[in-house]
């Protein structure tokens, strides 16, 4: 069938508009595409390769196969770091059930609650650095906070050794991580809190739903979006908290707080050993893309993705 | 016209562009300087570099200063790109990395050249520069470890000297353990404990350096002793955890009996601690007079351009005068036999408890240990302290310990075999 003429003359304008749109679209994307190139992929891709060599920067590259990796079966502290990694996520999820019941209370009708929603926030604009120092002296032996309280009120005889000890190392650490991610937590949440209809309290109140079940039907159930986006960055946040490590405790006492991010620090720059540090990374960015994963699948599939009208 | 004003806007351009390229091609030599965590002598450095150049006329210096964990990385970074600074400040072990693998250029035919070069240092402090029986370093400044002790919780404990042995000083550590008093302290970074090991015949390699050699009756009956110590308070805890600051900051605090630790502790420990003075402050060597060095060094990159102007800066900035202006301005040792005697000089009317501090540093020098000349040291120290920290923080059994260290420390060495 011919085509009308004037049919026939839109069609080659209307191609080179797309044309130069999607030029343009891509004159945009090129300089973060370059960037994303620069200094994700090739990075990524180097390492990968590095990952099966013998390599430091002072020798030429030498193909190692698999060496790198079964040495990662027989490393004690490899082991150790990612278990340390596994609990620093766990504790993710308590971060959120605290920063849950913040929320409901300053969402509650209580006089000062936008003072109270800015002292919890506070803690998360905070550089990490700054909130390591400050937690360091908190649980300091001789000048901490935490001891001077806990002896003043004769709660413990000698001082504890918080950052110092195998046992308390670690928690003391969590905690200092769950603080500074509280004020985040905090907010999401309230969002989500807010965009509650309230019409669905009042009626479930008609009803006979007690404050209880009103939480457990209604706010939970409708607050799960903001929850999932909490555990996810949560978890991802815990993953590569290495300056809160490295400045509290520098992964010790012993190797009682490494996580895997600052034993690949040290690997690298401690001990030259960028092979081996690359392939601790490859593992530790399979895990990170399933733990992301596995989030995503169950926040419904669609975390992080932007509804458009 | 248009065009004739776009020539002549070119050419200014590229006249521009140009002659700065012009006059850095006319300036012959440039050398490029990397300290570790001393930009505070800045002054003296450029009063430094002033006189180099007006011996050497139309030379360039290009300073830079990084604080302590950044040197290394940034060191490795620039011998990578092939832009490592002539000349480098080291410090412990990690110079043998990098003359080990080629970075540094060799030193010795310099010193065999200019046999006066060698006889100004303290020998045994420039020896301690070699590896496989070549000079890759030049001493920038000194200090190895030395037992300083509270007089007065000494007093309090009915003891009046230092202790001669390792039996006496776990038993006087015991007898100032009181309450919240402990009775010791040792850093333990960069094997500045092995002293205590060393003084009770403990080695931690064979001869041939090829093997663990620790594992051994002694060691786990010395890790025992250790623990049982730590645990009863003898010992204070933060003796095995601790870094620089917490540990110095524990003695500053008048609560410890001896702290086991370099000569640069002296100035933080008496900057915080305000009982500090020469009738309660008292310096002595550890029993078998066994130190940990922890010297800095400066070395030549072997990429350098001018390895010959490199080595007219290391004697310059090592030489006499300026090794003696660098002591007095920062109170410390240099190897320079001159520039520490005139130091100590000089320091004996300003501080005279700090000249003892520093006066131990020249004594008993043919006794260092825990320096083992290895290119992978800092390997060895992660695959070795952790366990001994499970030994002494009763972790582990002591043999238990040792043993899974000597697995650690063992597949290092034939890792690097």
């Amino acid at each position: 069938m011919a085509v009308a003429p004037a049919v026939a003359y839109r069609l080659p304008r209307l191609a080179r508009k797309r044309t130069r749109q999607a030029l343009l679209v891509w004159c945009f994307l090129a300089p973060s595409l370059a960037i994303f190139l620069l200094y994700r992929i090739i990075p990524l891709l180097w390492n990968v390769a590095l990952s099966f060599s013998d390599w430091s920067p002072l020798k030429t590259m030498r193909w190692a196969g698999l060496d790198q990796y079964e040495e990662m079966l027989h490393d004690d502290v490899f082991w150790q770091s990612l278990w340390n990694t596994l609990l620093f996520i766990a504790s993710a999820p308590v971060g959120i059930v605290i920063a849950l019941g913040l929320a409901l209370l300053v969402s509650s009708e209580i006089r000062g609650r936008d003072v109270y929603r800015t002292i919890i926030f506070i803690s998360y604009p905070l550089m990490t650095v700054a909130v390591a120092i400050i937690w360091r002296w908190l649980f300091d032996e001789r000048v901490g906070l935490i001891n001077y309280v806990a002896r003043s009120l004769d709660l413990v005889d000698r001082p504890i050794q918080f950052l110092n000890s195998f046992v308390w190392a670690l928690p003391s650490v969590i905690v200092a991580n769950i603080w500074q991610m509280l004020g985040f937590y905090m907010i999401i949440l309230l969002t989500g809190l807010q965009n509650i209809p309230p019409n669905l309290y009042e009626a479930a109140a008609i009803d006979g739903a007690n404050a209880f079940r009103r939480f457990r039907r209604i706010t939970l159930p409708l607050l799960k979006p903001s929850l999932f986006l909490c555990v996810v960055i949560g978890m991802l946040n815990s993953f590569t908290s290495f300056d809160l490590v490295y400045v509290m405790t520098g992964g010790g006492p012993g190797r009682a707080t490494e996580l895997l991010v600052t034993y690949i620090y040290k690997l690298g720059f401690s001990q030259t050993r960028f092979d081996y540090a690359a392939a601790v990374t490859i593992v530790f960015f399979v895990l990170l893309v399933a733990i992301a994963w596995v989030a995503n699948r169950l926040s419904g599939g669609n975390a992080g993705a932007v509804e458009i009208d | 016209m248009k065009r004739r004003t776009v020539l002549q806007a070119a050419l200014a351009g590229a006249a521009a562009v140009a002659v700065p390229h012009a006059s850095r091609a006319q300036t012959p030599r440039k050398l490029s300087y990397l300290t570790w965590n001393i930009a505070d002598q800045e002054q003296l450095f450029k009063e430094e570099f002033a006189d180099f150049r007006s011996a050497n006329p139309g030379v360039e210096i290009e300073w830079l200063d990084k604080k302590g964990p950044d040197l290394p990385a940034f060191y490795q970074t620039q011998l990578v790109a092939g832009t490592a600074p002539d000349v480098v400040d080291l410090q412990g072990a990690i110079w043998v990395e990098y003359a080990a693998n080629g970075a540094l250029l060799d030193l010795t035919p310099y010193l065999q050249k200019e046999p006066e070069v060698a006889k100004l240092f303290n020998p045994d402090y420039l020896a301690s520069w070699q590896y496989k029986g070549k000079n890759y370093m030049l001493p920038f400044y000194i200090a190895k470890t030395l037992l300083y002790y509270n007089k007065s919780l000494f007093k309090e404990a009915g003891l009046s000297a230092p202790p001669q042995s390792f039996d006496e000083l776990l038993n006087y550590a015991q007898k100032m353990a009181k309450g919240e008093k402990t009775g010791f302290l040792t850093l333990n970074f960069d094997w500045l404990y092995w002293p205590l090991f060393k003084m009770n015949g403990v080695e931690l390699l064979t001869p041939d350096m090829k093997k663990a050699a620790f594992n051994t009756p002694q060691m786990t009956a010395i890790l025992e002793r250790l623990a049982k110590a730590t645990d009863s308070g003898a010992i204070n805890k933060i003796s095995w955890t601790g870094r620089w600051v917490e540990p110095n900051g524990a003695f500053a605090g008048n609560t410890v009996g001896m702290l086991h630790a370099h000569s640069s502790s002296y100035f933080f420990v008496k900057g915080q601690g305000s009982w500090i003075n020469d009738s309660t402050l008292g310096v002595a060597q550890v029993p078998g007079y066994w130190a940990t060095p922890t010297n800095h060094g400066f070395g030549i990159s072997k990429t350098t351009k001018n390895p010959d102007l490199a080595w007219a800066f290391l004697k310059h900035v090592t030489g006499t005068k300026w090794a003696t202006r660098f002591s007095q301005s920062r109170k410390l040792l240099t190897g320079n036999i001159a520039a520490d005697r005139a130091g100590l000089e000089y320091l004996r009317k300003d501080d005279p408890l700090g000249a003892q501090v520093l006066q131990t540093q020249l004594e008993h020098t043919d006794k260092f240990t825990g320096n083992w000349p290895l290119p992978f040291d800092a390997q060895l120290k992660d695959a070795f302290y952790p366990e001994i920290q499970n030994a002494v923080l009763g972790r582990k059994s002591a043999q238990a310990a040792l043993t899974d260290a000597e697995r650690s420390v063992n597949r290092v060495l034939s890792r690097n075999s």
